[in-house]
C-alpha cells in the first residue's frame, strides 16, 4: 500500500537531492554559479509559499529576494547541507512573520485601516484572462482568507505547509522546530475545520 | 472479520488516515486497506485538498523578475567558453587602445600646426591693417584728389602759399595801419 503522506508530500525537487546537496556545498564554498541555479530551482517555490502568506506580488517578490539574500548570506551557518530545503522554507517562514509584525505597527499609526486585500489588487495587475476567471480568483482568495482566520496560527501554518507548499510532515516539522506529533495534531485540527468549510469545498467542486 | 474490521471508519478515524496513516490502529488500517467504501471516502478527501494545492497554484501569478544576488561576477566559476570570450575581448580592447593613441596623436600633431599658420596669417592681417590706418591718418584724402589739392606737386611748398593765399592775421595787421592812415 502506498502511503499517501509519503507520496503527496514528497518535494517537487526529490529527483535532484543528491544535486541540490552538492550544489549546497559548492554555494558554500563560494562558488557563486551554484548558489544562481539553487534560485533557479526554489525561487517559484519560495515565492508562491510568501504570496500564500501576503496575497501581494509585489511583497512576494521583494521578500523572495530578501530571503535568498539572507539564505546566501547565512549558507555557512547550514549544518546539515541535506535539509537545505527545510531551512530555505524556515528562513521564509520567519521573514514573512517579521513583515507582517512590521505592518502590524505601522498599522498602529496610520489613521486609515490598511486591510485592503493586497492579492485582489494584484490580480488586475496580472495579465486579464477574463473577466469569469478574474471573479473566480477573487472568490478563492476570499474563501480561502475566511478558512485561513478560522485556524490558529499553528493550525494555519502546518495546514498551507502540508496542502499548498507541499512539504511532508517530516519537513514541516523541521521548517517550524516542532516534534512530529505536534504538526500531526495541528494538522488534523485544520482538516477538521477544511472538511467543515462547504462553500470551499463547494468552490474546488466546482 | 472482527466488528472492529467490519465497522466503516469514522470521520475522526478518516481525518487520521489522512494526516499518517500508521496512526490507526492495525485493525482500522486492516480494513481501510480492504473497504473500498472507506477506501473511496479517503480518496475523495485528499482529492479535494490536492484540488486546493492546485487551484491556489493556479492562481498565484508568476515571479515578475528574477532573485538578484549580491555577489560579483568573480565568484562565478566560470567555463572554458568564458575564458576565450576574456581573452578576445581583451585583446580587442588593446587594439582600439592602440588606434585610440595613433589616431589621436595624429590628430594632435595636424591640429596644433593649423592653429600655428591661422595665428601667422592673423597677425599679418592685423599688420596690414595698422599700416593703412597710419597712412590714412597721415593723409585721409585718396591719390587723385591730392592732385587738385596740389598736395602731391613739390614745387608747392610753404612760403608759395603764403605768397598766393596770404594770412589772415597779416591782412588785419594792414586794415588797421590803413585805417589810422585814412
Amino acid at each position: 500500500m502506498v502511503h499517501v503522506d509519503q507520496a503527496q508530500s514528497q518535494p517537487r525537487t526529490s529527483g535532484t537531492g543528491y544535486r541540490v546537496t552538492s550544489l549546497v556545498e559548492r554555494a558554500r564554498d563560494g562558488d557563486g554559479s551554484a548558489f544562481e541555479e539553487l534560485v533557479d530551482l526554489f525561487q517559484e517555490a519560495i515565492f508562491r509559499m510568501v504570496y500564500y502568506r501576503t496575497r501581494s506580488r509585489m511583497d512576494a517578490e521583494d521578500l523572495t529576494q530578501e530571503i535568498f539574500i539572507r539564505a546566501f548570506e547565512n549558507l555557512s551557518k547550514l549544518r546539515d547541507l541535506e535539509r537545505f530545503r527545510t531551512w530555505l522554507f524556515r528562513m521564509a517562514i520567519n521573514r514573512v512573520r517579521d513583515f507582517y509584525r512590521k505592518k502590524r505597527v505601522l498599522g498602529f499609526f496610520r489613521t486609515v485601516e490598511d486591510d485592503t486585500d493586497a492579492d485582489l489588487a494584484d490580480v488586475k495587475i496580472q495579465d486579464d484572462p477574463g473577466a469569469l476567471d478574474h471573479i473566480i480568483r477573487q472568490e478563492f482568495w476570499q474563501q480561502v482568507k475566511s478558512f485561513s482566520n478560522m485556524l490558529s496560527r499553528l493550525e494555519r501554518e502546518v495546514f498551507f505547509l502540508r496542502f499548498m507548499d507541499h512539504l511532508n510532515i517530516r519537513e514541516i516539522a523541521q521548517v517550524m522546530d516542532k516534534n512530529e506529533s505536534t504538526v500531526k495534531t495541528h494538522l488534523y485540527r485544520g482538516l477538521k475545520k477544511f472538511k467543515e468549510n462547504s462553500t470551499l469545498l463547494q468552490l474546488l467542486e466546482e | 472479520m472482527t466488528d472492529q474490521e467490519d465497522t466503516h471508519l469514522d470521520e475522526d478515524q478518516l481525518l487520521q488516515a489522512v494526516v499518517d496513516e500508521r496512526d490507526l490502529p492495525a485493525s482500522v488500517q486492516d480494513h481501510l486497506a480492504a473497504c473500498p467504501l472507506c477506501r473511496g471516502e479517503k480518496e475523495r478527501f485528499e482529492q479535494s485538498l490536492a484540488r486546493f494545492g492546485h487551484v491556489a497554484e493556479r492562481f498565484t501569478p508568476a515571479p515578475g523578475r528574477r532573485v538578484k544576488l549580491p555577489f560579483s561576477e568573480s565568484t562565478r566559476r566560470p567555463s572554458s567558453w568564458y575564458w576565450i570570450w576574456r581573452g578576445a575581448l581583451a585583446a580587442g580592447v588593446a587594439v582600439a587602445a592602440v588606434m585610440i593613441l595613433v589616431y589621436g596623436s595624429i590628430t594632435v600633431k595636424t591640429t596644433r600646426e593649423t592653429t600655428l599658420a591661422s595665428l601667422t596669417q592673423e597677425m599679418w592681417a592685423d599688420d596690414r591693417l595698422m599700416t593703412e590706418i597710419s597712412e590714412l591718418s597721415e593723409n585721409a584724402l585718396p591719390v587723385f584728389c591730392l592732385d587738385i589739392s596740389g598736395e602731391s606737386d613739390p614745387g608747392l611748398n610753404e612760403e608759395f602759399i603764403d605768397f598766393v593765399v596770404p594770412s589772415i592775421e597779416g591782412e588785419v595787421v594792414s586794415r588797421n595801419r590803413g585805417g589810422v592812415s585814412c
